[in-house]
Formats: structure tokens, C-alpha cells, sequence
């Protein structure tokens, strides 16, 4: 894992990507801060950060769309996989190294908050809360472009689709609003994700009994509660948005509260794709 | 060292390698032979663990490549058909990080590193950047990194390919060189590096195995003792000799190419030696034999032959 992970570090520095990441990073977190914080003369930094988020948009996908795309294409991707590591090892490996180089990057801006303390106070703890949070929404942000990068050979596909992905995340709450609430929709809408599982499931293991399987185990399940308790399918739709929706679980950073729930869900999430990351590439040996 | 055992792969309804046992000795150069498409690097990248098999077991020193694959994998160096190379890396730099995903311990990287640098002859490029590399250099410095943390078993696919004519030399000597202290499986579809190098051979088609054995062994198997005679006689003479004859299937007549002599191929039954009686009948008959010549198959004929006719010959 250690080898992995230095090889990637070297390669954001010895490629242009590392510089492209940081550079396109401190440049925009400058302008914000120069904007919000110096020309205004407010103290709110973490407000700042939590504007400055969108910037993930953008440099995330130049972060992991290499990863294990350029794997795929240049064919190493058998030495890995033919060496004596397994494949958790490579995909954290390759995971804690595009930590590393966002890590750094956010170490540098550090200085904002240092300049801040020499004109007045600055609320030092809620700045370090603020810092978690962005960083442990970047992560998780990263842990999608990593999945993402696996799924494909190609790096401008990687990073146009986890630019994609981030950003259908980032409108996902204002989504919420506007799907339909009613019983009716919330079963349909159930009975599809079903469907959809089935039809995964058959397209990795080719197997219809399974499949089948899924599908009428789903709809027992699916009346089942509808029997019980109908109201569960009220606003169901807007209930499975919100699971995803990263950015609603921001605000308390934002403010400069650090909670445990928030924390949580985003180092699940994170682990969740890195995890989903090491079943993509296990899977494809085996198709 | 290497077990096989009725390994297939399927990718949907095709088959890509189907049913295919064998087993490689410790020491041995087996040779890995077939057309392109026949299933060779599926089946190279079934042993060294890249991809798994639909059916079947591969054991490495028996250690099951999928039960044990970390056991596994440190025994085997492998070269896929494309070197597996970070471009932007120099050679040592690449070795260095190959020695850390084998886990070559620290204290033995150093003298391991320069030594096969040596024996693959790249130490004067060392520090140049891979993408800079010539096709043979490239070649290499894949060879070297599957021979990192000194693997028992190295698998070569197609090692000589897209090499001029004095590096193909070359690298033939260095699998010789290294068949010494590695159990080696290569794939070609260059018959004459095949026979020069291994020790026995495997032809493969359509994903099975259609012949096996030594080269030797394979060409007079399938040659069938048949014989190549120039005789000074007239067709009719000769025909009417060698006719009388017991133990022959077959005469082919070829015409004349020399003046008063004629050229002809006769065939013999199944593991009957005819050239005694075939020499004294014609002798006795006062017609001189001015060649005799068995038609082993050339590796080059065998191949055509069990690629095309698919016959099972084993």
C-alpha cells in the first residue's frame, strides 16, 4: 500500500496535474478570501469556506480522473493487479494519496485565517470545525471521482461524468422540492428501485432465478409495509434524495459546528465508494 | 510447479479457453503455441492471477492462485503482452516501485535492482525517462521488472515481439540463460523461437490444446515415418519394386528432376521401420537409391496441421 501510495504522490508532481489542482485551487480560495474577507473586512471565514465548496466542482474531477482510468489505459493496471498486493491496498493507496495532495493544498490556505489573527481576533476552534468539514466533504468528493474513475479508460469521460455526478449532488436538495409526495408516487418509485437492483444484479451474475428472486422478494416487501404502514411511501422519493444530499449535511460546519452526524456520514460515505471502487475492479477480473 | 487443471473461460456464450490441463516441471521451458486469438494470453493471464478462470484451478508450487493469490503472485514474474510500463518514471525509478509492490525487502534492493539491470543489459539507460525508450529497450525493462523479488516461475507472453532480428538473438539467449534457475512459460507464434528455446511445446487453438510434447517428439509423431527416395530407375520400375512390398500404405510419385532417376514419397504403415526392406528390395532389383531422406514434419507443418485439420493428437 505504502508503495502504491508514494508512486501516486510522485506522479501528481511529476505530472501536471498536482500543480494544476493546487494552483486552480489556492487561486480561486484567494480570490474568495481577498473578496469576502479582506476588500469586506469580515471576519466570517467559515462562511467563506463554505462559499468557496463549489470550487470541488471543478478540481475534484482533476484530482482522481487519473487514477485508475491511465491504470486501464496504459495497461498497468495487470502489474498491480499480478503483484502480491491485494486490491484494497492499491485502491486505498491510491485514495490516501489524493487526500495527500488535497490535504497540502488546504494546509496552505491556512495562511488566510493567520493573516486574519494580525488585524483582530479570530474565532480559532470554529475555524479549525470549519477546516474538518471542508475537508471531509472534499474526501468524500474524491472517494466518488475515484469509483467514478474506475469505470472507465478514458480520462476525459472520468472527469466529465464525476463533474457531472458532483454536481447532480450539489442541486440534489433543491430537487427535493420539487418530486412528487404523494403515497402513490412513493410506491412506483420503490417498485423501481427494485427493478433497477434486479437488473443489476442480472447484468453481473447472468443469473434470471436471482433476479426473479430479487424482484418478487421486493414487491412481498414492497405491500408488505404498504399493509403496515402506508405512510412511509409519503414523500418516499424525497426521503431517499435527502440520504444523498452531502451538501444539507455542510450547514453545521458552515456555522462553525462540529457534530458527530455529519462526521459520520461523510467518512461512511467516503468508505462506501472506495469500497464500491475495490468490487468494480475485483468484478472485472471476473467477468 | 505450475498445475493446470481444466481451466475455462467464458466471456457470455464465447469461449475463449476451453477445458484446457497441463503441468509444468520444475526447470522447464515450456513453449505456449497457437495462432493469434487461439486463447494463449487469456490463459497467461489466468495462471499469474490477472483475471479468473470460469472453471478450473491453477496451483503455482501448490498454492492455489485464487486461494492463496498474496503466496501465489511472490512466486511469479510475468511480462503481458504489452510491458506494463509508468512512462513517466525512469528505469530505476519504475524497478524501485516494482520492488515495493513485491515487497522486495530494503536492504536487498539495491544489489537486486543493479543485478538484473545487468542481466538484462540496461543499465546504460537507467536514468532515462521509459517513454524515451526504444521497442527493445522497452522490452527489457519489462523482462526485468517480472524477474524483481526473483519469482521461481516467469511468464512471458510473446516476449520477442516488435524486436529486430538481432534483439529477437538476444532475448532468446537471455530466456535460455534464465530457463536455468526459472521455470518459464512463453507464448509465440513464431515457430523457430519456439523449437530453438523450449524444452517441450503446447500448441493451442481455438482455446484448446490440440498438440504437446517435444519438438523432436512432436515432428516425428506426426511426420509418420513417411520417406523421400530418389531412385535411378524409370517411374514404372520403381513403382513396380517398392508395390510388391509389404508395410506400405502409399506411393507418391514427385517426377524427375534429375536425368534417368525418379523422385517419390512412400508412406508406411503406423510404427513400421521400412527402409531396410525398401533399400535391399530396391538393390536387389539393380536400381541404386541416391536419396533417402524421412519427412519429419517441420514445426511449421505440424502447426498448419493441427491449427487446420483440428485432429486430436494427443
Amino acid at each position: 500500500m505504502i508503495g502504491i501510495y508514494k508512486k501516486e504522490l510522485k506522479t501528481y508532481f511529476s505530472t501536471p496535474t498536482g500543480y494544476v489542482f493546487m494552483g486552480f485551487f489556492l487561486l480561486i480560495a484567494g480570490f474568495f478570501f481577498a473578496i469576502s474577507n479582506l476588500f469586506s473586512m469580515s471576519a466570517d471565514y467559515n462562511g467563506m469556506l463554505g462559499n468557496l465548496t463549489f470550487i470541488f466542482l471543478i478540481v475534484v474531477p482533476i484530482l482522481t480522473m487519473r487514477l485508475l482510468s491511465e491504470e486501464m489505459r496504459q495497461k498497468t493496471d495487470i502489474l498491480l493487479l499480478t503483484s502480491p498486493l491485494n486490491v484494497n491496498e492499491i485502491v486505498i493507496g491510491k485514495y490516501l494519496a489524493a487526500l495527500t495532495v488535497f490535504l497540502i493544498t488546504l494546509l496552505i490556505t491556512c495562511l488566510y485565517p493567520i493573516m486574519m489573527s494580525f488585524f483582530g481576533e479570530i474565532a480559532v476552534w470554529e475555524i479549525i470545525g470549519g477546516y474538518i468539514g471542508f475537508f471531509l466533504l472534499g474526501s468524500t468528493f474524491i472517494a466518488i471521482g475515484l469509483f467514478i474513475s474506475s469505470l472507465t479508460d478514458n480520462q476525459v469521460i472520468a472527469a466529465v461524468v464525476t463533474f457531472s455526478v458532483l454536481l447532480l449532488l450539489w442541486v440534489i436538495d433543491s430537487l427535493q422540492s420539487i418530486v412528487p409526495t404523494t403515497t402513490l408516487s412513493g410506491v412506483v418509485f420503490a417498485a423501481v428501485l427494485v427493478i433497477a437492483v434486479a437488473l443489476w444484479l442480472y447484468s453481473a451474475a447472468r443469473n434470471i432465478y436471482v433476479s426473479l428472486g430479487v424482484i418478487v422478494a421486493g414487491a412481498a416487501t414492497i405491500l408488505g409495509i404498504y399493509a403496515l404502514n402506508k405512510d412511509v411511501y409519503t414523500g418516499f422519493i424525497g426521503k431517499v434524495i435527502a440520504w444523498f444530499s452531502l451538501m444539507s449535511r455542510y450547514q453545521d460546519f458552515s456555522l462553525g459546528l462540529l457534530s458527530l452526524s455529519p462526521i459520520v456520514y461523510y467518512i461512511t460515505f467516503s468508505i462506501a465508494f472506495v469500497f464500491l471502487t475495490a468490487m468494480q475492479i475485483e468484478k472485472k477480473r471476473w467477468s | 510447479m505450475i498445475e493446470v487443471e481444466g481451466v475455462t473461460k467464458r466471456y457470455g456464450q464465447r469461449v475463449a479457453v476451453d477445458n484446457i490441463s497441463f503441468t509444468v516441471n520444475d526447470g522447464e521451458i515450456l513453449g505456449f503455441l497457437g495462432p493469434n486469438g487461439a486463447g494463449k494470453s487469456t490463459t497467461m493471464n489466468i495462471i499469474t492471477g490477472y483475471i479468473s478462470a470460469t472453471e478450473g484451478t491453477v496451483r503455482i508450487d501448490g498454492k492455489d492462485i485464487l486461494d492463496q493469490p498474496e503466496e501465489a503472485k511472490k512466486d511469479i514474474g510475468y511480462l503481458p503482452e504489452f510491458p506494463p510500463l509508468y512512462l513517466d518514471m525512469t528505469v530505476s525509478e519504475y524497478l524501485n516501485f516494482i520492488c515495493d509492490i513485491r515487497k522486495v525487502p530494503q536492504e536487498e534492493r539495491k544489489q537486486s535492482i543493479d543485478k538484473i539491470m545487468d542481466v538484462v543489459k540496461i543499465l546504460d539507460v537507467k536514468d532515462r525517462l521509459i517513454k524515451n525508450l526504444s521497442k527493445g529497450y522497452k522490452q527489457r525493462v519489462g523482462l526485468a521488472q517480472a524477474m524483481v523479488g526473483n519469482p521461481k516461475v516467469l511468464v512471458l507472453d510473446e516476449p520477442t515481439v516488435g524486436l529486430d532480428p538481432r534483439q529477437i538473438i538476444e532475448m532468446r539467449d537471455l530466456i535460455k540463460k534464465l530457463g536455468r534457475s526459472h521455470t518459464i512459460i512463453l507464448s509465440s507464434h513464431i515457430l523457430p523461437e519456439v523449437s530453438a528455446i523450449c524444452d517441450r511445446i503446447i500448441i493451442i487453438n481455438k482455446g484448446k490444446i490440440v498438440a504437446s510434447g517435444t519438438p523432436a517428439n512432436l515432428s516425428k509423431r506426426l511426420g509418420g515415418g513417411r520417406l523421400s527416395l530418389r531412385i535411378a530407375a524409370s517411374e514404372k520400375q520403381a513403382a513396380d519394386v517398392l508395390s510388391q512390398l509389404p508395410g506400405i500404405i502409399k506411393i507418391d510419385l514427385r517426377g524427375s528432376f534429375e536425368p534417368g532417376t525418379v523422385d517419390m514419397v512412400i508412406e508406411p504403415e503406423e510404427d513400421v521401420d521400412i527402409r531396410r526392406p525398401v533399400f535391399n528390395a530396391l538393390s536387389r532389383a539393380g536400381y541404386p537409391i541416391l536419396m533417402m531422406r524421412p519427412m519429419d514434419l517441420s514445426l511449421e507443418e505440424i502447426f498448419m496441421q493441427v491449427t487446420t485439420q483440428e485432429s486430436e493428437v494427443n
